[in-house]
């Protein structure tokens, strides 16, 4: 196969892709009990484009529509598309870096650690007075992160980071975080029904504030991990022949997983644990497109922002007016086809 | 010109060391071979100079650069390294995988120009692995996928190679095919090929230079008629060896002898008659079950003769092609005078050696044991014209006990001493 054909069929199915989520997007924006119709979220959605959108004619639809799309539903819908999108993405980065089929983003102990951080947060209420909303994000968002940096230190000799170290001390520090976690949790006598729930992970009760924290995280993130993604291809060859091939392989580890980390942690913050998504979307779109980086990280952003969407719909509906958390639903679908995908197709 | 300098270059694993004050030069151009034992450092100098494991002490220029200055970017687009075995994991193709070779020169929009493709494309027409482009590299043999990570290299369009033990994992044919292949590149597109090596014989056909290394230093460097020596093997590896010309390219070929088993008290004495390579195994057998052996007359020269020698079996020998002299003949008798008992082997007779049957004919006058080696019967190999077979009939007369088979005379050869 030639250059042209290759890029051309990634930029096709890459198309596909983004065009399948802006109509997941729109088709979750209408769920709810107002009933805004498909073509009025459209519409609605199209009119806000920049120039674009003067061109569009406004329906016949009540003024409160646009405010319930606006203010009530899309912001919750994006902030999905963004947390499937940045566990996907970190997920595969992961999975490329440890060679290591079971590596998901939370593999640095990133969701112990921001569960630890979350859990004080909400127990105690830590600098609620002054963050206010912003507290259990951000407690959350540091728990993750330092979790995840001294989980690379431990694993660090000099200037080498040892990979397979580096997953065991991940699981070793997961393990002792999630028990300190589970301490404070029973110690503290307080009701720990809202912990759990946040731990579950979901998107109740999510705003626009939520998307503004993420999204920089989520698009720095993201254009990290593709700026490298050949190189990623690479090290799939081995560490040292990778570096035998000219890429500075310290230098890669150390930014591919500074992005995965910061997206990942940034995702668990705004949403809670939310897990399977980076750890199946990765598996399922490499069988589908094959292991080149270049278009399995766009396309497995793609449709962990889809899956993770759809989830949420459902998680809204499936049990309404009472609300599943979404941690549920991504593992009810992701367990039984994650087990489809292993008896059908052996690892690869 | 030198295109890689290596200069009393000193590494270590922690704390380990495991080089100390390497210094050589490659030439552009040259084909050179690193040998020596398990942990005597060879693969080590490979890393060293591969960029990978920087020395404690000494430097290493690459075309007058310090290597270690140079970005792994510069290095790959110079040096290519090609490993032992290469486990992929994921299903790249094999045209992805030799893509992936010109990963030091993509630029930042990261996707395969024409001219990439083209120098893949080349590099596995090289290689001749260009059937297999759509194949998945988990799908191919391991000479395959050896012969795709070559071509590879090939795409980094490298003026040095670097090859770690690169056929030690494959079947005789692949090796050859990849030793031919590096030949090729080496003789027609100028490519500098350093590789290590474990099975001496592949170094020696193929290198121009090697460098014999022994416990973290080089313990001999040069052609491989002057490092493959019996004792500079016997130094390094401990192994008794025969090293001899080969055949057709008169390289030094390494055959490994089987240890000599020296008893402790010596069993006796015996003569062995042979020649022409029928009495080598005969010999090396007698010696190991402790015999003093001593042989004779045999042409110098010839197969019996040289495993005589590296045994240090007493020998009456006659000079190349000639008939047995008085001399040889005197010295044969001499021998078998002192034996307690002789072997003759299933040895061919000509005019050139019908006194080696006198002799033994004489041995029998004098009441000596003589045990006749009978694998091919006495007319297949009297060149004679009758002569042989006669005497070889009086012999039986006499008392010669004919045996079918080596191990027989050794058992017989037991109760008689």
């Amino acid at each position: 196969m030639n250059a042209h054909g290759k890029v051309w069929r990634w930029k096709v199915l890459v198309g596909i892709l983004v065009l399948v989520l802006g109509l997941t997007v729109v088709f979750c924006t209408t769920i709810g009990p107002a009933p805004v119709g498909f073509v009025d979220v459209l519409t609605i959605l199209l009119r806000k484009l920049p120039w674009l959108g003067n061109f569009i004619p406004r329906g016949d639809w009540p003024e409160s529509y646009e405010t319930i799309v606006f203010q009530m539903r899309l912001a919750r819908v994006i902030l999905a598309v963004l947390v499937g999108a940045g566990l996907a993405a970190s997920g595969v980065v992961l999975q490329g870096l440890l060679q290591n089929p079971m590596a998901d983003p939370y593999i640095l102990g990133i969701s112990s650690g921001a569960a630890l951080g979350a859990t004080v947060a909400m127990l105690f209420n830590t600098g609620s007075q002054v963050l206010g909303m912003y507290a259990v994000p951000l407690c959350a968002f540091l728990g993750g992160v330092i979790t995840a940096f001294s989980v690379y230190n431990l694993s660090r000799t000099g200037n080498r980071v040892s990979m397979p170290t580096l997953l065991l001390a991940g699981i070793a520090m997961g393990a002792l975080l999630s028990a300190m976690t589970s301490y404070v949790m029973i110690m503290s006598g307080k009701n720990i029904h809202q912990v759990v729930f946040w731990i579950m992970g979901g998107f109740f009760g999510r705003g626009w504030e939520h998307v503004k924290v993420l999204l920089p995280y989520v698009i720095a993130g993201f254009t990290v991990m593709y700026f490298y993604a050949q190189k990623l291809n690479v090290i799939l060859m081995g560490e040292e022949q990778a570096q035998h091939l000219g890429v500075d392989v310290e230098r890669l580890k150390q930014f591919m997983l500074s992005a995965a980390t910061l997206s990942a942690a940034a995702a668990v913050a705004v949403s809670g644990i939310i897990g399977f998504v980076g750890l199946i979307i990765p598996h399922a779109v490499r069988l589908l497109v094959g292991p080149d980086h270049r278009v399995l990280l766009p396309a497995s952003a793609l449709v962990g922002a889809i899956f993770l969407t759809m989830a949420d719909a459902l998680a809204r509906v499936a049990a309404a007016p009472q609300e599943i958390p979404v941690g549920i639903i991504t593992a009810l679908c992701g367990g039984p086809f994650f087990i489809y995908l292993l008896r059908k197709r052996p690892y690869r | 010109m030198v295109v890689l300098k290596v200069h009393d270059i000193e590494c270590a694993y922690g704390s380990v060391r495991v080089l100390n004050g390497v210094t050589f030069s490659i030439e552009r151009g040259g084909f050179t071979g690193v040998i020596g034992p398990n942990g005597s450092g060879k693969s080590t100098v490979l890393r060293c100079i591969s960029r990978v494991l920087k020395p404690v002490r000494g430097s290493v220029f690459l075309d007058e650069h310090n290597l270690y200055g140079l970005s792994a970017l510069e290095t790959a687009r110079k040096m290519a390294v090609v490993p032992q075995e290469t486990a992929v994991n994921f299903s790249f193709t094999v045209e992805e995988v030799v893509l992936m070779g010109r990963s030091p020169y993509l630029g930042r929009f990261q996707a395969e120009g024409k001219r990439d493709f083209e120098v893949a494309a080349r590099a596995m027409e090289l290689t001749n692995t260009g059937y297999l482009a759509d194949r998945l590299i988990t799908a191919i043999s391991g000479g395959e996928r050896q012969k795709v990570i070559i071509a590879r290299a090939l795409a980094q369009e490298p003026e040095i190679i670097l090859l770690d033990e690169p056929t030690s994992h494959l079947d005789i044919n692949h090796q050859i095919e990849i030793m031919n292949l590096l030949q090729r590149l080496n003789r027609e597109g100028g490519l500098t090929v350093i590789s290590v090596f474990h099975d001496l014989n592949l170094a020696s056909q193929y290198c121009d230079d090697l460098i014999l290394m022994q416990n973290g230093a080089i313990f001999a460097l040069g052609k491989p008629g002057e490092v493959l020596t019996a004792g500079n093997i016997k130094n390094v590896y401990g192994a008794d060896v025969l090293v001899k010309k080969h055949p057709v390219t008169g390289r030094p070929t390494v055959m490994p002898l089987a240890r000599v088993q020296q008893k402790n008290k010596p069993q006796g004495r015996v003569h062995v008659v042979c020649g022409g390579g029928e009495g080598a195994v005969m010999l090396a057998l007698l010696v190991n079950h402790g015999y003093d052996v001593t042989a004779g007359v045999i042409n110098a020269g010839d197969v019996d003769w040289e495993t005589a020698r590296l045994l240090g079996i007493e020998t009456a020998e006659e000079a190349p092609f000639c008939l047995i002299s008085k001399n040889s003949h005197e010295e044969n008798i001499r021998l078998i005078k002192s034996a307690d008992a002789c072997i003759m082997v299933s040895i061919p007779f000509g005019r050139g050696n019908l006194k080696n049957l006198e002799a033994l004919s004489l041995a029998c006058d004098w009441g000596k044991p003589v045990l006749v080696l009978e694998e091919r019967d006495i007319g297949e190999r009297d060149f004679t014209g009758g002569q042989a077979g006669q005497i070889y009939d009086e012999l039986k007369k006499k008392g010669a006990v004919v045996l079918k088979d080596k191990h027989e005379i050794l058992k017989r050869l037991k109760n008689i001493i």
